[in-house]
């Protein structure tokens, strides 16, 4: 099978501290696959993302065991400036991620570019191209530092697709963003993710939309891997919340509704807006039959 | 949100469009004829002759008058009292008081302030007619080292950042009750409340920023091209080397003058 | 503590206008959440509140007094605020020493101070980590410090801003059992959120804005609801009341208790 991550009994811990941050912690997510990752705070969430990029063990070091490959490549043996051609990072904070060096959002996206050679007019073109998509293009003169955080968040995600990765990893994309500002997002990158076969791993706190654009979902907890399966699984799954993952009010009530006796027997708990529905509408027409 | 600390000032000139380099060479020769000539009325012919028709050009004139006056004022007011008032032995102009104004006083401290004024109007001239990015991609396409003009570039923008920074973290503190007025103790008290997140806040930005630069390629081994093009124009290479001319030419009259 | 926000029109020096005419009456003990996009002017209005921006026009009178008229560090012993990010405030070599800082700046006794700390930290769930260094700790848990260190304060009304952003469900729901013990204390508690569903479960009186002025102001069940209002500040209801309006339910429920009752009915 055509994997483009590969994690084999990965075990890390970081310098200074006892206990390990990942344990034994083994994950293969093929290509184009938007993957969502979620898990209370301190679970490895943002140490599983700087592995799949490299920056464990090259940037943090600590002892990492077991392997990691990326696009074909092994993290360890092969150097972080290489690896950055094939992995995109985003993470929470906009106001860290911007270049600090750029004074118009166009020359902010061009950075990556820039630094990797590529060439002037291909520059432009991607930058056009880049901005149109992620909804950014009134934004092309201002200053970044001059935007709101949100704004600056969309020029990040803008500028590190500009660099055309294969794999895109997002550490709480959204923190910064209002609801259907964090919805636009998450549609986009799954378009995005779609039309160029790029492989996504997201880690979010905000469960309703994730359910329904990503493919598959990891949970962790602990360091290790709880749950691994299509979102609507594991976001139903009672085991998974006992260790701290989040879940939708729609589960919420749907679970209420179990526990009461009125969820149609068989039927797994909803997890996004439609299935609450259907599922609610079913309840309905079974019980009132009844009654 | 904060604006970058940046001296440039945008305008379409012919100035503005030439090349760093360019422009660099004409600042060059502002400081050789500032500081080679001797004084004091030969650098404010200097600067008559060459600094204002340049600032005229580039449409900076009077950005560049307020500017200096700014900066120089005080300490032309200095050099003229101290000069002025305390040279020893000399040609006596006039007395105010117990207070003799003597004349090479006078005329030394006229030739220190054209001097200053040389030094910044052509780093002033300089600064608002080039895009400090565009100065920087410049130079480390010739060779200058980019992790330096990174560095350069980059604290432009950190500094208000910081600034701006500073400020949560006094509001911060004082919606905890924190007084900063008051006596001297109790400002003493206040120091490490702002000091101390000041600088550890910093501290993880600055990692998260070195994470995030390192993520978009900046060790990544080879040229790095650039999507601003400083323009030059084909003229400019054989011009520097005239400005350059001009330059030794005008040290040397200097020297030989003296 | 009751707050009266008078006809407030804020410009910041560098000329933009963030508020335009807002007029706002919280009285003691209620529970108000501040809703909008970003840049409506949210937080701009909560810093009128303890006097860190003083009005352009109009006035803010925080259990009547005048915030012209104090200093924020006065402002403090009435109004506490937790800033979103803690990394902004925390300075302390301990946890404890942290936590007590508030209290002792506003005038209260070592005694006193100490027996508000410790409660702070218990109502957080950090009252072992007494003794570490706040950055020892994760950044959930320092945010945590944080708010136990203006819990400590006891102050009459407290501005949360964005005190779930970043959070996981456990944090989330500890947050939300700190605002219930608050309400029941009787104090006014405000806060500006993004998350919606929190919002309806915990605050009795929801406030949309945008572009510096209100948009709606009333209880929670009246103003959720309203979707194309809401759309206009890119805020959507929250999740059970638009479950509730596509199985055409009559009622629109707060939390998932009263959509089941709602919906037996």
């Amino acid at each position: 099978m055509n994997h483009n991550i590969e994690l084999n009994q990965v075990t890390y811990t970081y310098p200074g501290i006892t206990t390990p941050a990942l344990t034994d912690l083994s994950l293969a997510i093929p290509a184009g696959q938007f993957c969502a990752v979620v898990g209370p705070n301190g679970a490895g969430k943002s140490t599983l993302a700087y592995t799949l990029s490299g920056f464990i063990p090259h940037f943090y070091h600590g002892t990492l065991q077991g392997e990691v490959t990326i696009a074909g490549m092994n993290t360890r043996d092969t150097p972080l400036s290489e690896l950055v051609l094939m992995v995109g990072l985003v993470f929470q904070n906009p106001f860290n991620q911007i270049s600090g060096t750029k004074f118009t959002v166009r020359e902010e996206i061009a950075f990556g570019m820039e630094n990797l050679g590529v060439d002037r007019q291909e520059m432009i073109n991607r930058c056009d191209d880049i901005m149109a998509k992620v909804g950014i293009r009134d934004l092309a003169q201002r200053s970044p530092l001059s935007l709101s955080g949100g704004q600056m968040q969309r020029v990040v995600i803008a500028s590190v697709l500009a660099m055309q990765p294969q794999i895109l990893i997002l550490d709480e994309p959204t923190s910064q963003l209002d609801p259907i500002g964090s919805r636009e997002v998450l549609l986009t990158i799954r378009e995005l993710a779609s039309t160029h076969a790029m492989t996504v791993v997201m880690i979010e706190h905000k469960l309703e939309w994730l359910a329904v654009y990503a493919d598959r979902m990891v949970a962790l907890a602990d360091g290790t891997i709880i749950a691994d399966g299509l979102p609507g699984e594991v976001l139903a799954d009672e085991a998974v919340w006992s260790r701290g993952v989040g879940r939708t009010r729609y589960t919420q009530a749907s679970h209420q509704a179990r526990m009461n006796g009125l969820w149609p027997k068989g039927r797994s708990l909803a997890v996004t807006l439609e299935q609450a529905v259907a599922g609610f509408q079913a309840a309905q027409t079974t019980y009132s039959k009844k009654s | 949100m904060s604006q970058a600390l940046s001296l440039y000032i945008a305008r379409t000139s012919g100035v503005h469009r030439l090349h760093p380099i360019t422009k660099l060479a004409l600042a060059g020769l502002m400081l050789s004829g500032g500081l080679a000539l001797p004084g004091p009325w030969l650098i404010y012919a200097f600067l008559v002759v060459v600094v204002v028709p340049l600032s005229v050009f580039g449409g900076i004139l009077t950005a560049l008058i307020v500017t200096t006056v700014r900066i120089v004022l005080p300490f032309a007011i200095s050099v003229f009292l101290i000069q002025g008032f305390l040279w020893p032995g000399g040609t006596l102009l006039l007395t105010i008081g117990p207070f003799a104004l003597k004349n090479e006083g006078l005329l030394f401290a006229i030739a220190s302030t054209g001097r200053i004024l040389m030094v910044v109007t052509s780093f002033l001239w300089f600064a608002f007619t080039t895009r400090p990015d565009v100065l920087m991609s410049t130079l480390t396409q010739r060779g200058f080292p980019p992790g330096l003009s990174y560095v350069i570039v980059a604290t432009l923008q950190i500094v208000p950042r910081f600034q701006a920074r500073a400020t949560t973290i006094l509001d911060a503190q004082q919606s905890r009750g924190l007084n900063i007025g008051g006596s001297l103790p109790s400002r003493a008290r206040a120091i490490l409340p702002l000091v101390v997140p000041l600088i550890l806040s910093s501290l993880i930005d600055v990692e998260e920023r070195a994470l995030a630069i390192e993520a978009r390629g900046f060790n990544h081994p080879g040229a790095k091209t650039s999507l601003l093009e400083a323009q030059e124009a084909s003229w400019e290479p054989t011009a520097r080397w005239c400005i350059a001319i001009v330059a030794l030419a005008v040290v040397g009259l200097g020297l030989w003058l003296r | 503590m009751d707050i009266w926000i008078d006809q407030l029109s804020f410009t910041y020096p560098a000329g933009v206008t963030a508020l335009r005419g807002v007029s706002l009456k919280a009285m003691p003990g209620e529970s108000v959440a501040i809703i909008g996009e970003n840049g409506a002017g949210k937080t701009t209005l909560v810093k009128h509140i303890n006097g860190l921006l003083k009005p352009t026009s109009g006035q803010v009178l925080v259990g009547g007094w005048n915030t012209r008229e104090y200093t924020v560090a006065q402002l403090a012993s009435r109004v506490g605020y937790v800033f979103q990010n803690p990394d902004d405030q925390l300075f302390a070599s301990t946890v404890w020493a942290e936590v007590l800082f508030g209290p002792k700046n506003i005038g209260l006794t070592m005694e006193q101070a100490t027996e508000r700390a410790d409660a702070a930290l218990r109502a957080v769930g950090l009252i072992d980590s007494a003794q570490k260094h706040p950055y020892d700790l994760s950044i959930s848990q320092r945010k945590k410090v944080a708010v136990a260190s203006v819990l400590a304060m006891q102050t009459p009304m407290l501005v949360l801003d964005e005190p779930t952003t970043g959070q996981d469900h456990n944090d989330t729901e500890l947050v939300g059992q700190i605002v219930e013990d608050l309400k029941e204390q009787g104090r006014t508690v405000i806060t500006i959120t993004h998350d919606i569903d929190f919002c309806a479960e915990h605050f009795d009186r929801v406030v949309v804005m945008a572009q510096g002025m209100i948009l709606l102001d009333g209880p929670a069940r009246d103003t959720l609801m309203q979707a194309e209002v809401l759309a206009q500040t890119h805020v959507e209801p929250p999740q059970l009341m638009r479950l509730s309006e596509q199985l055409n339910m009559q009622e629109r429920p707060l939390n998932v208790q009263e959509f089941i009752e709602f919906w037996c009915a």
